[in-house]
């Protein structure tokens, strides 16, 4: 007999067990370390700067901005992919494996794994954006510098809040962010299937992007994924305004409670015929 | 008298889409026994043994295990219990040793020498620390039974163990699980050999397309066998024809590739080849078909006898 009933905690330290050994996995957590400082090198020593982006005009010669710059970037479709990565695999690469069977004829509920995959995948969520925002704004900080920063309104923003400012813009990707995860469950439950669960919360960026950005949408705008990655525009305006981050806030909940309930739903329902 | 039985299945019946799966099958097996599910693929056996674990949900009927039920309990109902469906599946990128330490912290631990003492078991201590991508199919069996016997089961259910085993692989996988069947587990078997289950088990559960063909013991079921069949050659088939109207007890038909085949009691068939000697019929061979407890799993599960002969069977052999 066991030695003792298992819960969550196990099941979260071998999924953590397992997320250690997967090399796709310590890639994305490197890529999100290194990454950031050649692209910032590249962009500081561009001569034309990209000055039809937000804090383009200013990113070669700003740390701030670059760090901006940046943020804008990977909110697209980078950091939809890097989460993916991990959690649109999570769920599907038992299906893959054969190993449903496995770890459910063992003394862990589907709930408990549930738990612990979508933990897991979380975790993995919230050290990768930890990762890249503060490998970004360290290496425009010391490679370009931390010159006083130009507003979205004209104002100038000391260096002292300005580092503020970006920490917490680049915070403010962490809502859209568990959102595109459990996005990613939802999908990678669904499809069963790896690919799938990678690929299309990317793809469905890319499509509420496209949809945001085209007119006499906006009753949906606001209830879009891709929305709240532009929520810290407010952080950066004189006078400063939350509202877009508080209604970020509420539809990523939103997306995230539903996406987690269709998933938890379909697993625990679910006959394991395969494997 | 419930809390008695390892496994009490009672009525259960699954179907998917338009496939009736399991037809309101009742399956009782006591703790301490041996027992065999036996089937042709596509039986339904191993959708059964799914619902033991709880993998698949019946969509009728009960089953308990040490008298509790999914619904009761949740996955406790897996305390003691132990196994693998069909081939076991691991994690490829991880060896041998790491699949089953992590298995073990899904069980919440095991006691310390554990791991070690399972992987003796199961012939592979040396090879542990290989990545399971590596292993070949026998390897991966016997993983599986190292996994199984990681929770120090009282209920052990292996889904057709020796399936895909090169000869050798058989013979060390029915060794493992006869002398684990002496140790004293509650043993639930499948598979679709009747020489692996006549072997090692005390009673017997046959299915057909979904359905129970037959329950009862391996006595009750030698009782119930054909004569068996041989396939007889000779210098002159005509002559041994005639020989057999000598022996009434036997028969004696060709089969569809023109073979001769003799069917009857042993002593009758015996009497029926001194008799064929006695008549200068050169033999040249002389060989059984198949035995008897495979003619009637073969006549229990075709589906040329299956209306006309299965029911009959079921109704007076089901407990």
């Amino acid at each position: 007999m066991s030695a003792a009933r298992p819960g969550v905690v196990s099941a979260l330290r071998w999924e953590l067990r397992k997320l250690r050994a997967q090399h796709r996995a310590r890639v994305v957590l490197l890529a999100a370390l290194l990454a950031p400082v050649p692209i910032v090198v590249i962009i500081h020593g561009q001569s034309r700067p990209p000055k039809d982006t937000l804090f383009g005009r200013f990113a070669p010669d700003n740390g701030f901005a670059l760090a901006l710059l940046v943020l804008g970037f990977a909110s697209q479709w980078v950091l939809p992919l890097l989460v993916a990565i991990v959690a649109g695999d999570v769920f599907a690469s038992e299906d893959q494996h054969g190993t449903w069977k496995t770890v459910l004829t063992r003394s862990t509920s589907r709930g408990q794994i549930f738990v612990a995959k979508t933990l897991t995948a979380g975790g993995f969520a919230v050290v990768m954006l930890a990762l890249l925002a503060a490998s970004t704004i360290a290496s425009s900080y010391l490679i370009v510098g931390h010159q006083p920063l130009t507003g979205l309104s004209g104002q100038v923003i000391g260096s002292h809040t300005a580092l503020s400012l970006v920490a917490a813009s680049w915070a403010t990707m962490l809502p859209p962010t568990l959102g595109f995860a459990a996005l990613a469950i939802l999908l990678s439950v669904w499809s069963r299937n790896p690919a799938v669960g990678i690929a299309a919360p990317v793809v469905l960026g890319l499509v509420m992007g496209l949809v945001g950005a085209l007119g006499g949408v906006e009753a949906i705008r606001p209830l879009l994924l891709t929305t709240s990655f532009e929520a810290w525009h407010g952080l950066l305006t004189q006078p400063r305004f939350t509202g877009p981050l508080v209604d970020g806030l509420l539809v990523c909940g939103g997306w995230s409670i539903l996406s987690l309930g269709a998933a938890y739903v379909l697993l625990r329902r679910r006959d394991i015929t395969g494997g | 008298m419930n809390n008695l039985l390892a496994v009490d299945a009672e009525g259960v019946t699954k179907t998917f889409g338009s496939v009736l799966a399991v037809d309101d099958i009742t399956v009782r097996v006591a703790a301490g026994e041996v027992y065999g599910v036996l089937g042709p693929n596509g039986a339904g056996k191993t959708t059964f043994l799914r619902m033991l674990f709880g993998l698949i949900r019946p969509d009728s009927g009960t089953v308990r295990i040490f008298g509790r039920t999914w619904d009761e309990v949740g996955v406790g109902v897996l305390d003691g219990v132990a196994g693998f469906i069909e081939s076991p599946k691991f994690y490829p990128d991880r060896t041998g040793r790491q699949n089953l330490a992590g298995l073990a912290l899904l069980d919440g631990g095991t006691r310390p020498g554990l791991l070690e003492e399972v992987l003796e078991i199961v012939d592979l201590t040396d090879r542990a620390d290989r990545k399971v991508g590596g292993y070949s199919y026998g390897m991966r069996q016997r993983l599986g039974v190292a996994a199984s016997l990681l929770r120090e089961p009282r209920l052990l259910v292996l889904d057709e163990p020796a399936n895909g085993l090169d000869p050798a692989g058989i013979r060390d996988m029915r060794a493992l699980v006869k002398r684990l069947a002496g140790s004293g587990l509650t043993v639930l078997l499948s598979s679709h050999h009747m020489e692996e289950v006549e072997e090692i088990c005390d009673n017997v559960t046959i299915m057909s397309r979904g359905a129970v063909a037959f329950h009862g013991t391996i006595a009750e079921l030698r009782r119930m066998a054909p004569d068996p069949g041989h396939v007889l050659a000779t210098t002159d088939d005509a002559r041994a024809l005639a020989v057999a109207a000598d022996h009434p007890e036997v028969t004696v038909a060709p089969d569809a590739d023109g073979a001769l085949v003799v069917t009857g009691p042993r002593p009758a068939v015996s009497a029926y080849v001194a008799g064929l000697v006695r008549a200068d019929v050169e033999l040249l061979g002389f060989t059984l078909t198949q035995t008897p407890l495979e003619a009637l799993f073969f006549m229990l599960t075709d589906d040329f006898d299956h209306q006309t002969l299965v029911r009959p069977v079921r109704e007076v052999a089901l407990r």
